[in-house]
């Protein structure tokens, strides 16, 4: 299921973005819903990229709606 | 007669309004993305940029005050049709591919606007002010977008100008649909998207 340490680090970056703790970013949580505006998810793609060793294209966003995708693709992409 | 000149008042007003408010949409983009930016060339361009943006809301809201009205509150930007025509960019060449096919647009939606016979000279004067930093905007993403091409190559970036530029005229097909009886002054009877295709012709 991935590395949980990367997990954590990578649901730490996002909440830190959103400005919200951790452990309130359920899996299931829409993102678009979260963000409320489509370019801060851009921003928050872009930045965890900055904080982070990985290079993700618009084709990889294709399939990601919720946290858990989006986490999830993460890390495949740092595996 | 006169209700057709307090329609066009109207139709400028919202106009003008739409401008700034897609210029403020644009600055706080940039603005965000600049701060969260690595230091180097990128972040410096990108700052500017988003000065710009904020300077070119600014005007228009000036332009709007010398004409004698205050601006819309408009809900509705152009940079949501985009993304939501082109779907999300989800890296820097991206981001910067997509603002320069929509850069291009701008560029011709003012020129065109600056061509209209009897433009109030608060409009033409905001226009021919705006123009000069959107050729900036266009040679700075264009240089950068060749600095990545070892990273992203030649062809991908030049394939991801041209799905945003099909995505172009899909989101300004989108505004005429909406809005082109606030738009038929500009349009003349032309079909605005041909203007923004040979531009890209030319950039290609």
């Amino acid at each position: 299921m991935g590395n949980p340490h990367t997990r954590e680090a990578f649901k730490n970056a996002m909440a830190n973005f959103l400005k919200r703790k951790p452990e309130s970013l359920d899996d299931n949580a829409v993102l678009l819903e979260l963000v409320q505006e489509s370019f801060l998810l851009v921003e928050m793609i872009i930045e965890l990229q900055e904080q982070f060793p990985i290079r993700l294209s618009q084709e990889d966003l294709r399939a990601v709606r919720t946290v858990g995708d989006l986490l999830q693709m993460l890390i495949a992409k740092t595996a | 007669m006169p209700k057709d000149i307090a329609k066009d008042k109207e139709n400028q007003i919202w106009l003008l309004s739409f401008y700034r408010v897609s210029e403020i949409t644009g600055a706080l983009f940039f603005g965000r993305l600049a701060k969260s930016m690595k230091p180097g060339p990128i972040q410096m361009d990108l700052t500017r940029h988003f000065a710009d943006e904020a300077e070119h809301a600014r005007l228009w809201t000036d332009c709007l005050a010398k004409l004698g009205a205050v601006p819309l509150k408009l809900e509705e930007t152009y940079q949501e049709r985009y993304l939501a025509a082109a779907g999300m960019p989800a890296n820097l060449m991206e981001v910067l591919a997509l603002t320069q096919i929509f850069e291009r647009r701008v560029i011709n939606q003012y020129s065109r606007h600056g061509r209209l016979p009897g433009l109030d000279a608060p409009v033409r004067e905001t226009l021919a002010l705006i123009m000069e930093d959107e050729k900036w905007h266009l040679q700075w993403i264009r240089e950068a977008l060749r600095g990545m091409e070892s990273e992203y190559g030649a062809e991908g970036i030049a394939t991801t100008l041209k799905r945003y530029a099909a995505a172009d005229k899909e989101a300004y097909a989108d505004v005429l649909a909406r809005h082109g009886d606030r738009l038929d002054v500009l349009l003349g009877g032309n079909d605005a998207g041909e203007e923004a295709e040979s531009d890209q012709d030319r950039e290609d």
